[in-house]
């Protein structure tokens, strides 16, 4: 075991961050192998704990060290990211509460439990945050907000940019807009794969072989949003730019509309959002 | 120069009101003619100053520009009745929706070997000189024929050339344009009212909030979807009011308008070509009165209608 205070302050810039993880499932383990791949943190500065040692070898094989407990991610980390389940947290929190210090940067990952639940439940000087990110962080894609509690500076939102813009787009918001970035883009990734799916089932249906109907779908998908990302231009208009009169794109966009895709899709931000909301408040 | 009207309509009213307000033309060197004096535009056309004739001829004389205002299928009566004193000089104007360049040259070439004839289509907002018009010039009818309709034309709002091919989609778009806005506008006001506008309240923003939003378009350089975008705050009124509109398939509603106008015309010009449209579908009323003022149409051949081909003796 490690004795409580043996531990020295360690200075908050990589590489001397010591980074823990309390919980090592899927979303944890896609932000652990962005900042691995980005260089900011070394492998072996970085501690995650789970109950069983179902997801820890994978985590052992990228070079991180793990625990079983998770008093000492605590311990031996300064910037402390929460990732269990929903329903686990309160009761690990009450478990490493005492072992919080003023030195610790607390960042959950948690689904549905905000801020103000965090502050509760740990001492009142923590400074804590909450973020939000997607799958896609896990190929250095990602798209994460995040908002600051109440102890939580200017210095703790830069750090927290920094080691995960690694990861992709990295955002700070008010902490409202955390449901609506799950109802967008958490779940949205589903969204796209989705669309993915039923292109790339036209193109079958039209007589092209499934496997590569599914590259050209995704490159196609990937090209888009590349293209919105770097022209910066409004997508009605790059819309248009590839509509030539009477051409076949305004002939498949017109099938679209007809399908009100686009309510659609409203429908499911809509519904992933109240849902998130609806599951912080339980 | 001197302008007349075939046809004494909605068409002709319109166009005659809206170049006297912008001034290119005075009143009394418009001609209009019709068979039908009990037309309401007909008082509406002498109140303006327009010389109202029932003599087809008289107006063809008088005219250098001749409009030909009339509904598509009388066209080619029209054509028979006037081709006699159709000559060089003047500029015929086809304003019927699917009427093509080609038949109305057949039609007149009898007559006169090169005749001008330009074909175009504009929309009822003319008369508050916000039309859209577009034309397309005919085999022997000059750059400067086509420059020549062109400033008439933008006198009363947007005016541009176009390939004929383009025109049947014009058609759908802003021929049939308006009357799409005037039910959009017929439905936003009761939109107002269901809230608690009085109804000319209602109507007059509705009107406005439409007009405004088509200047700001055709003002900017930005894509209506960005200018969409302007006025949506996050989770305001205007995204909610939006969604219900996406849900109802707005956008594709408009397309499949657009597209089913144009289609008829294209099937109208159709039927044409291929003779198909019975006399029976025409005003019995109109033929007499076409036949009372065109002696060389005989009765038997009235009966016997065929659009394009030309029957009566020449003059």
């Amino acid at each position: 075991g490690v004795a409580l205070g043996a531990w020295p302050r360690v200075a908050m810039e990589a590489p001397e961050l010591w980074v823990g993880f309390v919980g090592a499932g899927r979303m944890a383990g896609g932000l652990v192998r962005g900042l691995l791949q980005a260089g900011k943190v070394p492998a072996s500065n970085i501690l995650a704990s789970a109950p069983s040692d179902k997801n820890l070898g994978a985590w052992r094989e990228l070079g991180c060290r793990t625990t079983h407990c998770n008093l000492e991610v605590v311990h031996r980390s300064t910037l402390v990211f929460l990732a269990t389940k929903p329903h686990i947290l309160p009761g690990v929190l009450e478990e490493i509460r005492p072992a919080v210090g003023s030195h610790h940067i607390v960042v959950s990952l948690v689904a549905g439990v905000t801020i103000q639940t965090l502050q509760r439940l740990l001492p009142p000087w923590t400074k804590v945050l909450r973020i939000m990110p997607n799958l896609p962080c896990v190929v250095q894609a990602g798209a994460m907000v995040f908002s600051r509690g109440n102890n939580a500076g200017d210095e703790e939102a830069t750090l927290l940019k920094s080691l995960l813009s690694s990861c992709g787009l990295c955002e700070e918001v008010p902490e409202s807009y955390i449901d609506i970035h799950t109802g967008l883009s958490g779940s949205g990734v589903a969204y796209v794969y989705l669309f993915a799916e039923a292109l790339a089932e036209g193109a079958v249906k039209m007589g092209m072989p499934g496997a590569l109907a599914s590259r050209i779908a995704a490159q196609t998908l990937l090209g888009a949003a590349k293209m919105l990302l770097e022209t910066g231009e409004h997508p009605a208009k790059l819309r248009g730019d590839v509509c030539t009169p009477g051409g076949t794109t305004i002939y498949a966009l017109h099938q679209l509309e007809k399908g009100a895709l686009r309510a659609t899709v409203m429908n499911a931000v809509e519904a992933a959002t109240n849902r998130a909301c609806d599951m912080a408040k339980d | 120069m001197s302008v007349g009207f075939i046809g004494a309509g909605q068409l002709a009213f319109a166009l005659a009101r809206g170049f006297t307000a912008a001034g290119i033309l005075a009143a009394h060197k418009i001609t209009a003619s019709s068979p039908d004096t009990d037309l309401p535009t007909v008082s509406g056309l002498r109140k303006i100053g327009v010389n109202f004739t029932v003599s087809n001829k008289d107006t063809v004389k008088n005219s250098d520009v001749l409009f030909l205002a009339v509904k598509p299928p009388i066209i080619p009566f029209i054509l028979d009745e006037v081709g006699p004193d159709i000559e060089a000089r003047h500029i015929v104007v086809s304003c019927a929706a699917g009427v093509t360049i080609s038949s109305i040259e057949k039609k007149l070439s009898t007559f006169c070997p090169t005749p001008k004839v330009i074909r175009c289509m504009t929309n009822t907002p003319v008369v508050v000189r916000e039309g859209a018009t577009v034309y397309a010039t005919g085999t022997h009818a000059d750059v400067e024929d086509g420059k020549l309709l062109e400033q008439l034309m933008a006198s009363v709002g947007f005016c541009t050339e176009v390939e004929e091919d383009l025109i049947d989609a014009v058609t759908g778009l802003s021929g049939s344009g308006p009357a799409y806005a005037f039910t959009a506008l017929d439905a936003l006001a009761d939109g107002g009212v269901k809230m608690g506008l009085p109804r000319r309240l209602a109507v007059r923003l509705g009107a406005q909030a439409l007009l405004g939003a088509a200047k700001m378009l055709l003002e900017s350089e930005q894509h209506p979807g960005q200018l969409k975008d302007n006025v949506c705050s996050p989770g305001g009124a205007t995204i909610h009011a939006l969604h219900f509109l996406e849900s109802g398939g707005f956008r594709s509603l408009l397309i499949n308008a657009v597209e089913a106008s144009c289609i008829r015309t294209r099937e109208l010009q159709h039927l044409a070509d291929q003779e198909k449209i019975s006399p029976a579908a025409i005003k019995k009323t109109l033929l007499d009165k076409v036949k009372l003022e065109s002696p060389s149409l005989s009765v038997a051949s009235v009966n016997k209608v065929s659009l394009f081909t030309n029957k009566s003796k020449k003059n």
